[in-house]
């Protein structure tokens, strides 16, 4: 599979993946001469170089930037780094020590050891080993709430799991007509305004990548016609996910859909130019 | 991104360190989506003090300074030591000797050795309006609030590469929108000396990255360098406004925004809160560092009550030399007037366990940045508590 990031710093690399779940600070996250890591978060004892370092995004002191130079100038740093977020401390450092750098790129999809292919000048990342299956959902909302509904024990996937309106994406078909016929057919809705678009929130499970495109609709009321696919349904707080067993990652999409700042994505189609109400 | 014919000439012909600090300038671009390059008049630059930037830094200045020369007039923040008095401090000399080639390195690149976090009290004061590259927090408050100029918070090597191009990303601070109050910040507390402080303390935690309107209170351009100095440590504040005094608060629009109210509470609280030690062995002045007139009041306060424990007042080179007389002062009550250095950058840890201060910014950064327990106070009340 292959996915569209943000280029920031140039450059092309292949290596396997090294991630960290939480932010990283280069000022005592790893060892500035070896290049081993020594966050226990970010993998400790794991060594940087030739690696494609992920993490969400960087922290800390400035410094940090030039410890990437350092690092690179022993030949001990890693061969690219994705973010989720890039900042100033990593772009700095990483144009510093001519480090390939993409971000707006989910790293909650990666796992440390998938072999990546990152292209900085152009804004790729590839994982070659690993097949994505693209999955609209679209995120109902009415007078804040929103709407999640548990799937059927007929789907393919995650039966009696709480979700929202989602299906696959067939074809090259365009992802947010694909999110309008959903909401038709899940919930019987007419009248969703389409309100963000968001990035891909990345659900893995093994070999196979869940590429989940993120809508936010705001809808005129609460009557929902189920079909077959669910057997229930709730107008909940988004607050109150927490208490429901979900498909994975349902709280990152509601997240994502919900920001506004996060709309900006390479996956941004025309439609979603019109200037959306605050 | 849209470059001028002289920037793409930096960028494909320039030298290695042109290059380099176009690619900083075009990365820091691309993540906030600025579409140009605008010229600047000035640049500071932070990173200077060994003990913050440590081995790191120095390879990477050393090597840039090979090749690298600023093009605008840049003035650099403190170093991790007073350059002419290190010895009688009991400053490792290795410590010594790798800030010296920091400070060499510098030079090198034509920037000016102030060694100051406080360019404002050296003569650079940028008009209403200009665009600069400033790093250094308070610096950065001072300029956008007090002055009108325009600058995003700088790091260190962005900085460097806007005094070597000569221009910065425009985003953010630089744009009429980037300086519109965020929040209303109602502080009706009649604030004096601490109490400024206090207020940027107490307003930083709470604005977070936000840009707030003050109303309630007025204050000198050094109650409000205190008060910037506060907001930018412990929030992440570029600028702020206060009504009926800073330039740009008058055209600012504050319809439908938030507003929060800071009183006399809050502001005993937040001392409270920066006060974790019962008995200092050390009185420190500075962070900002002082100007003339700051240097020569605590000076007539030590002369009049003298503390039995030292007395440490942080100041540029350029004032120390200009006051003698202040600084003979302060010395002869046993106190020192340190210059190119400044109170959370230098080394202190080494002597000391518990400092106490009235400024806010150090209150903030002395416990993690110099393992420091604090007393954070009036000056007065510390004169009166050591005497």
């Amino acid at each position: 599979m292959k996915l569209r990031a943000r280029p920031i710093a140039p450059g092309h690399a292949t290596g396997t993946a090294l991630v960290s779940p939480a932010p990283f600070s280069f000022v005592g996250g790893v060892n500035p001469t070896t290049g081993e890591i020594l966050d226990p978060q970010a993998g400790a004892g794991e060594r940087l170089s030739g690696r494609i370092f992920a993490f969400p995004q960087g922290k800390g002191s400035t410094v940090g930037s030039y410890v990437i130079y350092g690092l690179a100038k022993r030949g001990v740093g890693p061969a690219a780094i994705v973010n989720s977020a890039a900042e100033g401390i990593i772009a700095v450092g990483a144009t510093l020590a001519g480090i390939p750098l993409v971000d707006r790129f989910d790293v909650g999809g990666l796992r440390t050891g998938d072999r990546l292919i990152v292209d900085g000048t152009r804004g790729t990342l590839e994982l070659p080993d690993v097949r994505a299956v693209h999955v609209v959902t679209a995120l109902l909302r009415n007078q804040g709430r929103i709407l999640i509904v548990r799937r059927s024990e007929k789907v393919g996937s995650f039966r009696g799991r709480w979700s929202a309106v989602s299906g696959y994406l067939e074809g090259r078909e365009v992802p947010k007509t694909r999110a309008v016929r959903e909401i038709r057919e899940e919930t019987g809705i007419r009248g969703a305004i389409f309100r963000a678009a968001s990035s891909p929130v990345l659900a893995r499970d093994d070999a196979t990548m869940y590429v989940v495109h993120p809508f936010l609709f705001d809808v005129p009321g609460r009557r929902v016609r189920l079909d077959w696919e669910n057997v229930e349904h709730r107008w909940i707080r988004p607050t109150d996910l927490d208490r429901y067993d979900t498909v994975p990652r349902l709280r990152d999409v509601v997240a994502a859909a919900l920001s506004t700042s996060n709309s900006k994505s390479p996956t941004r189609t025309r439609s979603t130019r019109r200037p959306r109400p605050r | 991104m849209r470059l001028t014919k002289s920037q793409r000439h930096l960028l494909e012909g320039g030298s290695d360190a042109q290059r380099q600090a176009m690619r900083i300038l075009l990365a820091l671009a691309k993540l906030s989506d600025a579409d140009r390059l605008i010229p600047v008049t000035g640049a500071h630059v932070s990173g200077a003090s060994y003990k913050m930037i440590g081995d790191p830094g120095l390879e990477f200045l050393e090597d840039a300074a090979r090749d690298a020369r600023v093009v605008i007039p840049t003035t650099v923040n403190p170093l991790g030591t007073d350059l002419q008095q290190w010895q009688d401090l009991g400053i490792p000399p290795e410590f010594a000797a790798k800030q010296e080639r920091i400070a060499a390195a510098y030079e090198r690149m034509g920037v000016r050795p102030t060694y100051s976090c406080t360019p404002y009290h050296l003569g650079t004061r940028p008009a209403l309006g200009e665009h600069i590259a400033w790093a250094e927090s308070n610096a950065v408050c001072f300029a956008n609030s007090v002055l009108g100029a325009r600058t995003n918070r700088e790091s260190g090597p962005s900085a460097l590469a806007a005094a070597i191009v000569g221009a910065t990303p425009e985003y953010g601070l630089h744009l009429d929108e980037g300086r519109r109050p965020t929040v209303v910040v109602n502080a009706p507390v009649r604030p004096r000396d601490l109490d400024f402080s206090l207020i940027g303390l107490v307003a930083g935690e709470r604005v977070g990255d936000g840009l707030p309107f003050f109303r309630g209170f007025r204050g000198s351009e050094s109650d409000l360098k205190w008060l910037g100095a506060a907001l930018a440590s412990s929030g992440s504040c570029g600028m702020f406004l206060l009504e009926g005094v800073t330039p740009e608060a008058r055209r600012a629009s504050r319809r439908g925004l938030p507003s929060i109210s800071i009183t006399r509470k809050d502001l005993d609280e937040a001392r409270w809160q920066h006060t974790d030690g019962t008995d200092a062995d050390l009185i420190a002045l500075g962070s900002p560092q002082l100007s003339a007139e700051e240097l020569r009041d605590i000076a007539r306060r030590v002369e009049r009550s003298p503390p039995r424990i030292p007395v440490w007042v942080f100041t540029s080179r350029a004032v120390r030399e200009a006051n003698p007389e202040a600084v003979a002062t302060i010395e002869r009550v046993g106190g020192r007037v340190l210059a190119d250095t400044c109170l959370e950058v230098t080394l202190l840890e080494h002597r000391f366990g518990t400092v106490a201060t009235p400024s806010g910014k150090g209150a903030h950064y002395l416990p993690t940045l110099c393992k420091q327990k604090v007393i954070l106070d009036r000056i007065d009340v510390l004169l009166e508590r050591y005497a």
